[in-house]
């Protein structure tokens, strides 16, 4: 077990490697996203995809324990919505922050919908969805 | 485009970070999980307070376990230890789930203190804005870039809307799904978990047909 500050350490170095390299990536940039999406560069596909396949191989390596998940009702509504969210808006959950820390201030919007749209999620699944846990952050 | 990194160093840089974590915290993190639990931080706060009562039940319940065993002779069976706050273990938890090594007993440490979820988010900005500053590509700036003003709307209403709307189905799609990117994307299809690699592939195969439509009809 962990200690709480050698978790917030983790998370701290985590936090400033993932901004930092996002940033470089290019992922904060629509223009960039928008070639990855649609194939006219694969620089940036080829780094998410370059990263799962050593993370497959490291965790295979460190016996990381491979964890269940069960693919419930919300999980191909769910990630339409995502994708056609970070489509248009060019942000997953990380990048509007990476984009407002590199001026892009209307990002700050995107990052207004992102909590409002959390928010809807935990609302809608308790009044209508009903799904468990693995949705709306149940 | 110039000034950003090669693939091999993104796709080396992200999966440093993400065996990192995994190996120093023996979780997965996720960005939209991180967002979730900081927006609901009160119902957080509590249930972590509960989760610290329920610990002290649990270490009894596992000293009087091994007590007993010890006297009887027998090997620990599983001693009927109350769940904690969060339900522990957690089978379908989201993307800031626990991971341990195969070997290790299972010790289900429980989702990350609240507060370094908070930490996560300043974090990246502050990654993202060292790498904007030292890289010099930070500039103020209340458009999105000319990708965004060409592909999408050059109308700054519009944009705003756009935005808006954009960020809600971020938002809203990320948490019915379990995850986002870095849960589903990095950590999950890294563990092979079946509902990652669907979910990444759905969200994945939305983007780039809504990314079509924009490019070449809309």
């Amino acid at each position: 077990m962990r200690t709480r500050g050698a978790i917030l350490l983790a998370n701290i170095i985590t936090g400033l490697a993932l901004g930092f390299t996002v940033s470089n990536i290019g992922f904060g940039d629509y223009t960039e996203l928008n070639r990855m999406f649609t194939f006219q560069d694969l620089r940036m596909l080829l780094s998410f995809a370059g990263a799962v396949v050593i993370i497959v191989c490291a965790f295979a390596l460190l016996r990381i324990r491979r964890t269940p998940g069960r693919i419930h009702a919300g999980v191909v509504p769910g990630a339409v919505l995502f994708g056609t969210g970070w489509a248009i808006s060019g942000g997953c959950p990380a990048i509007p922050i990476v984009q407002v820390a590199g001026g892009y201030l209307p990002a700050l919007v995107t990052i207004v919908g992102v909590t409002v749209g959390i928010r809807l999620c935990r609302w809608a699944n308790a009044r209508y969805f009903h799904l468990d846990r693995g949705s709306c952050g149940l | 485009m110039s000034g950003y990194w090669p693939w091999w160093a993104g796709a080396a840089g992200l999966a440093l970070i993400t065996i990192n974590y995994a190996l120093t915290t023996d979780r997965s993190f996720g960005v939209s999980s991180a967002w979730d639990r900081v927006l609901h931080w009160r119902r957080e706060r509590r249930l972590e307070e509960m989760d610290a009562e329920f610990a002290d039940d649990r270490a009894l319940a596992e000293a009087l376990a091994a007590a007993t065993a010890e006297h009887f002779g027998t090997g620990p069976s599983a001693p009927a230890v109350p769940p904690g706050a969060y339900g522990t273990p957690q089978p379908l938890a989201s993307d800031a789930e626990p991971t341990v090594s195969e070997d290790a007993p299972v010790a289900d440490p429980g989702p990350a203190p609240l507060v370094t979820q908070a930490a996560l988010l300043v974090s990246i900005f502050l990654g993202g804005l060292i790498a904007a500053l030292t890289s010099g590509r930070f500039h103020l700036r209340f458009d999105m870039g000319p990708g965004f003003h060409d592909l999408v709307t050059a109308d700054p209403i519009t944009m705003v809307v756009l935005l808006f709307v954009g960020g809600v189905l971020v938002g809203f799609g990320t948490r019915l799904a379990g995850g986002c990117s870095s849960g589903h994307g990095l950590n999950g299809c890294g563990r092979l978990r079946p509902v990652s690699l669907v979910a990444t592939a759905v969200f994945f195969g939305t983007a780039v047909a809504v990314s079509f439509l924009l490019w070449k009809v809309i």
